[in-house]
């Protein structure tokens, strides 16, 4: 049947010059995005209820978790009363404005994704879609994915607050709309940010602002946070605490929005409800005020914005390359060099995107920040004990952000590789050399920067050597192990038909290696807490005790055992891999 | 006929501005300091298939995403089936439809979640819109993969679902951007037989592409863009005039984008 025939039963009447153009609601973007969900989620029941059920099961105990912990926070100030009357406020104070800050910044890093970077946008505005409306769909989505950080802190605190204040029904409701209220905030905040980085900063790389700006913002309150503490001492004065309070009183500030969620949700404990009702009032007008006027400053600058932040760069960058070339053959002196080839190409890749060196960076270099100025704060040195307990929390938060990376980006390594099955498949050189390689490079990008940061806790704290080989040993030795998980577990889970790799990450696979790699971490932390006991308990840190070795030597053969078993296992697959 | 055409002769009247699909009037549009499209004009008129042709970089993706409104121009006009993009820019978007180089469809929607979205977007009536989707489907042979998610879909049947969905609103003017990359040649033989039917009907197709051969079988007319500028267009038995030869439009086409030409010196001799 030919489409003129078809055209006579099915056509509409053609379109006039002054037909009525219908144009499509925000109610209809709002269907898509349910429908969008809901096929997500029946998707995820259908094909991965294992994945489900793990980030449930998760979710359900950082909740857990985290009220256990305000539960406990808020029955200990309950044993002080006059001091609770003065912390409590300013819990809520902290906790809003520092989620103003987040919640602004994740907004931004959203929307501008979601406006700025993706396909869709372009398939919505060539419809006759409003502006403002996508605009509108896109701000709810991102608000809604921004929000789920103040979701999950903020509903353990409400109901430990509840628990242990023995507060009536009305708070909840109160709580829950003081949360929906204030979101709005600093999410208008986010959008505008957004359009101001599409419109004037279109050549820079958009992630590296916003990387650049979430530093400032942590520089910004490390600074705070050393002011405060220069001023704490060991006499608890009246003029400390005048010191104090002159400190804190930023965090009240009465035009701070997150001044009148707190201040809605204290007087709704307090049992006031005019006055909260007021407080309550005000955020959520302001809330819808600010949405809709950065909807329509966003929607009016749109089109420009989209078409600076999709243009290509009129003078490309040239690389010559010959840096990575240096730093592999200098570094990988030691390797054929088919698998240094194959090492440079990862390490340019590494190199020119900002996404994975900057993430390492940052989280590595705040740790550093931290580090440089711990001196700081004891100028006269630490304790033994401190001694021995910092650097057990430095290890422990330098292998946390380790298994991060690991899983973000060493994971998905193979299955990008065999991507590219048609390179791979037809190297000539034997496929375990290609996962070696790619072992080897991420170790050493991975520990080269995990060593640093360990050595410099090592001189902030003052260690002796026997704890500072104990520390900087268990790190490399951990790294080991979560590199030796990642590419293990990568070759043997592999998804080589998603481009994407935060989705390969986030995917079974990738969970999988999650899991493991966070169980490793908690292990050997524990085993280097077991370390640092023995040695305090000994009164010193410079001389090793036979239980504190057999944990140390038990770290080391768990993370290379660990490793092993995933390389040996990854290797054989990826061998008999069909692509 | 003048081989590039003087348009703005054509915009002296409102009755020819109605029967002109697409009107673009001294149209500019700058990266930086890079012009990527440099003051073209061009007039289609209803019921042709306009073949968009050039190298590279030579602003045809630039063009066609300010055709759509997806991009403002620095200066000029555009204007679909009367509508001017710049004022009126609903009225515009629903007479036209556009079909990208990358097909972009939502992963978690199937090929009939998609094609009911798009037909609610332009307010078709459900009966009308489930007998065009029916109509679509088997006419570009969708049907077998239609309630599967599109995030499994080959590039092929996304271009083929992007179609159909894109003339489910009875568009004036399609405008598509490479439209037979990854199609396999039975649906090339029947997007082509498409195209022209549409075309016979009073519909305009406006298409970019590299293929020279499916622009020399199916469009009325051809227009060459080169460094931002309309180097020549006109009929294939007019280019090859032009170029004093006669070649095939490959030919044609490799002589006039010429890179050790000066930009300046082709569009002169055109």
């Amino acid at each position: 049947m030919d489409l003129q025939r078809e055209s006579a039963i099915l056509d509409r009447p053609g379109p006039v010059a002054n037909e009525a153009i219908a144009v499509p609601g925000l109610g209809l973007l709002i269907r898509l995005k349910l429908r969008l969900l809901r096929n997500r989620l029946r998707q995820l029941t259908d094909q991965s209820p294992l994945q489900l059920l793990m980030v449930i099961v998760f979710v359900a105990v950082i909740w857990s978790g985290l009220y256990l912990i305000f539960d406990h926070v808020f029955v200990s100030l309950r044993r002080f009363e006059d001091e609770a009357i003065i912390a409590i406020p300013y819990v809520f104070h902290v906790f809003f404005l520092a989620m103003t800050l987040l919640l602004a910044f994740s907004t931004a890093v959203l929307v501008y994704g979601a406006l700025f970077a993706r396909e869709e946008p372009a398939f919505l505005l060539s419809a006759p879609n409003e502006p403002r409306n996508v605009v509108a769909i896109m701000y709810m989505e991102s608000l809604f994915f921004s929000s789920w950080s103040l979701v999950l802190l903020g509903l353990p605190l409400m109901l430990a607050i509840g628990q242990v204040q023995g507060l009536p029904w009305h708070f909840y409701p109160t709580f829950v709309l003081a949360f929906l209220g204030f979101v709005p905030i600093p999410g208008s905040l986010g959008l505008l940010i957004a359009l101001i980085v599409a419109l004037y900063l279109p050549r820079l790389a958009k992630r590296n602002v916003i990387y650049v700006s979430g530093v400032i913002f942590a520089l910004v309150a490390m600074i705070w946070w050393s002011r405060l503490w220069s001023i704490s001492g060991p006499n608890a004065s009246a003029e400390w605490l005048n010191d104090l309070m002159g400190e804190l009183r930023y965090l009240k500030a009465a035009l701070l929005p997150s001044t009148w969620v707190a201040k809605a949700i204290q007087f709704s404990i307090a049992d006031k409800p005019s006055q909260s009702t007021f407080y309550l009032t005000i955020t959520i007008s302001t809330a819808l005020c600010l949405s809709w006027w950065s909807t329509m400053i966003v929607s009016r600058k749109l089109l420009p914005a989209f078409g600076r932040a999709t243009a290509v760069s009129n003078k490309p960058r040239r690389y010559s390359g010959w840096a990575s070339h240096l730093l592999t053959r200098t570094i990988f002196f030691y390797l054929p060099l088919k698998m240094r080839i194959l090492i440079l190409k990862d390490l340019r890749n590494f190199f020119r995107d900002p996404i994975q060196w900057s993430q390492l960076a940052i989280l590595f270099g705040l740790l550093s920040m931290y580090l440089v100025y711990l001196p700081n704060f004891r100028p006269g040195g630490f304790t033994l004990t401190w001694q021995a307990l910092i650097c057990f929390l430095n290890y422990g938060a330098i292998t946390l952000i380790l298994s991060t990376f690991t899983s973000r980006f060493v994971f998905p390594m193979i299955s990008m590789e065999g991507q590219q099955s048609w390179l791979v498949g037809l190297w000539p050189m034997s496929r375990a050399k290609v996962i070696w390689a790619k072992f080897l490079f991420a170790l050493t990008v991975t520990s080269g920067t995990a060593l640093t940061v360990s050595y410099l806790s090592i001189r902030a704290l003052d260690l002796p050597v026997t704890l500072a080989i104990m520390q900087a040993g268990s790190t490399f030795a951990t790294c080991l192990g979560l590199n030796g998980l990642a590419i293990g577990l990568g070759a043997r889970l592999p998804n080589y038909h998603e481009p994407n790799a935060s989705r390969i990450a986030s995917g079974l696979g990738g969970t999988v290696n999650l899991i493991a790699s966070v169980g490793l971490v908690a292990i050997t932390v524990a085993l280097f807490g077991v370390i640092c006991w023995y040695l305090v308990k000994s009164s010193r840190l410079d001389r090793l005790t036979s239980e504190a070795l057999v944990a140390f030597l038990a770290l080391i053969g768990l993370s290379l055992g660990v490793a092993a078993v995933a390389m040996k296992t990854g290797i054989r697959q990826f061998k008999r891999q069909q692509f | 006929m003048d081989v590039i055409g003087n348009p703005l002769r054509m915009l002296d009247r409102a009755a020819d501005l109605m029967t002109m699909s697409l009107t673009i009037q001294n149209v500019t549009k700058c990266y930086g300091r890079l012009r990527a499209v440099d003051n073209i004009s061009l007039t289609v008129p209803q019921g042709e298939v306009f073949a968009f042709l050039g190298p590279n970089g030579a602003g045809k993706t630039t063009t066609i995403k300010m055709l759509t409104g997806l991009l403002t121009p620095d200066s000029g006009t555009i204007a679909v089936c009367g509508h001017h993009m710049a004022t009126d820019s609903q009225a515009a978007k629903s007479k036209l439809a556009y079909v990208p180089d990358q097909p972009f469809l939502y992963g978690k929607l199937t090929a009939h979640e998609f094609m009911s979205l798009v037909a609610q977007m332009y307010s078709i009536e459900p009966k009308v819109a489930k007998a065009k989707t029916q109509y679509y489907m088997d006419r570009l042979d969708i049907r077998s993969y239609a309630d599967q998610l599109a995030e499994g879909y080959s590039h092929g049947m996304k271009q083929r679902v992007v179609l159909a969905a894109a003339l489910l609103h009875d568009p004036q003017v399609l405008v598509v951007d490479e439209p037979m990359v990854g199609l396999d040649p039975r649906t090339v033989r029947s997007v082509k037989e498409l195209f022209r039917e549409l075309a016979d009907m009073g519909r305009t197709v406006f298409m970019s592409t590299h293929t020279l051969d499916i622009a020399e079988t199916i469009s009325d007319r051809i227009g060459i863009i080169n460094h931002g500028r309309i180097i020549a267009q006109g009929t294939l038995s007019e280019l090859r005039a032009k170029a004093a030869q006669e070649h095939r439009l490959e030919d044609i086409f490799l002589e006039l984008t010429n890179p050790e030409d000066p930009p300046e010196t082709v569009a002169m001799a055109s």
